[in-house]
């Protein structure tokens, strides 16, 4: 219920911000036949995702981050999950999620602030995090940076929450660490033009 | 550098201070900010505040940050201020976008101190 909301917003946003309207009559046209199943190689390629938690991590926090393929502990009783959903030429959404603890400590990074608990601000921080992810990812790929709409990010956190979403078309799921903190960021494709 | 005054749009109160940071860590120590979570709250502020200097994200509820430099321009309200979009929307549909709405600058998010200190001190060297 929540994916399809954010989709819903980034589908609005893809048209309200002219993706898929071209300044003239010209770029709408080419707009129009603009396809993205050519480079579905390039927009399913993993290296992207690594490539663009490595770069949003370093700008923004000034740590080193990287891919962790080893056994996941157990997960933190409390968690905190931001979506933010594509629209235009590809639908689905990209998924950030970690324990509150990572949480904390990737707001305190961004803000130089102590935090004690999952609050508004380690809320916001974490939705702007997966909004540079998400935005980082597709500009790795031309015609999606210029066609796919992304929404505002929605932020849960709290216990004993799954997310269930129904087959994608693709899906990526990586988990980094930093710092002795991990997260997990997921691409969810569930339609590409 | 004399006192600048700049206004930072940006629905996330984080990136509103992120962007305070960064601009002083680019030299702009002078600085008086004043922040709005929204275009609309950012056009009510510069109708009782002057500023030397804008920075918007594009992607905000209720007002996005083009709809906000459409109105700041068509209402005249801060003419000759420069705006820079800051946002994660890199493509060059974008920056034309921002460009003809009346951005003077553009910076893609995430982004570096550097970036900051080569986009926005020439336009205010230029003001």
């Amino acid at each position: 219920m929540l994916l399809n909301g954010v989709r819903r917003a980034a589908i609005a946003l893809s048209g309200s911000s002219g993706i898929a309207v071209g300044i003239n009559g010209t770029e709408k046209e080419h707009t129009m036949v603009c396809s993205l199943r050519e480079s579905v190689h390039l927009v399913s390629d993993p290296k992207n995702l690594d490539a663009s938690v490595e770069e949003v991590f370093k700008l923004m926090l000034g740590v080193n981050c990287q891919r962790y393929t080893g056994p996941v502990e157990s997960a933190e009783p409390e968690s905190v999950t931001a979506v933010v959903g594509f629209g235009g030429l590809l639908s689905g959404a990209c998924v950030f999620r970690s324990g509150a603890s990572a949480a904390i400590r990737i707001a305190t990074h961004m803000t130089g602030m102590e935090f004690t608990e999952v609050d508004d601000t380690v809320k916001d921080g974490i939705g702007e995090i997966c909004n540079m992810l998400a935005g980082t990812w597709k500009s790795k790929v031309p015609n999606l940076a210029a066609n796919c709409g992304l929404s505002i990010p929605a932020v849960i956190s709290g216990r004993d929450y799954n997310m269930h979403v129904q087959a994608p078309e693709f899906k990526l799921h990586h988990t980094f660490k930093f710092d002795g903190a991990s997260f997990e960021v997921t691409i969810l494709c569930d339609g590409l033009q | 550098m004399s006192e600048i005054r700049t206004l930072i749009v940006d629905d996330s109160s984080v990136m509103r201070k992120i962007v305070e940071r960064s601009l002083r860590q680019a030299g702009l120590e002078s600085l008086v900010v004043f922040e709005a979570g929204s275009g609309v709250e950012g056009l009510d502020l510069l109708k009782i505040q002057h500023v030397d200097l804008i920075l918007s994200d594009i992607n905000m509820p209720s007002m996005d940050g083009l709809e906000f430099l459409r109105q700041l321009r068509g209402q005249n309200l801060a003419p000759g201020v420069p705006v820079v979009m800051i946002t994660t929307e890199s493509s060059e549909e974008h920056v034309k976008q921002a460009i003809q709405s009346g951005a003077q600058g553009y910076i893609r998010k995430p982004f570096t101190v550097d970036q900051v200190r080569e986009r926005v001190l020439p336009l205010l060297n230029a003001a």
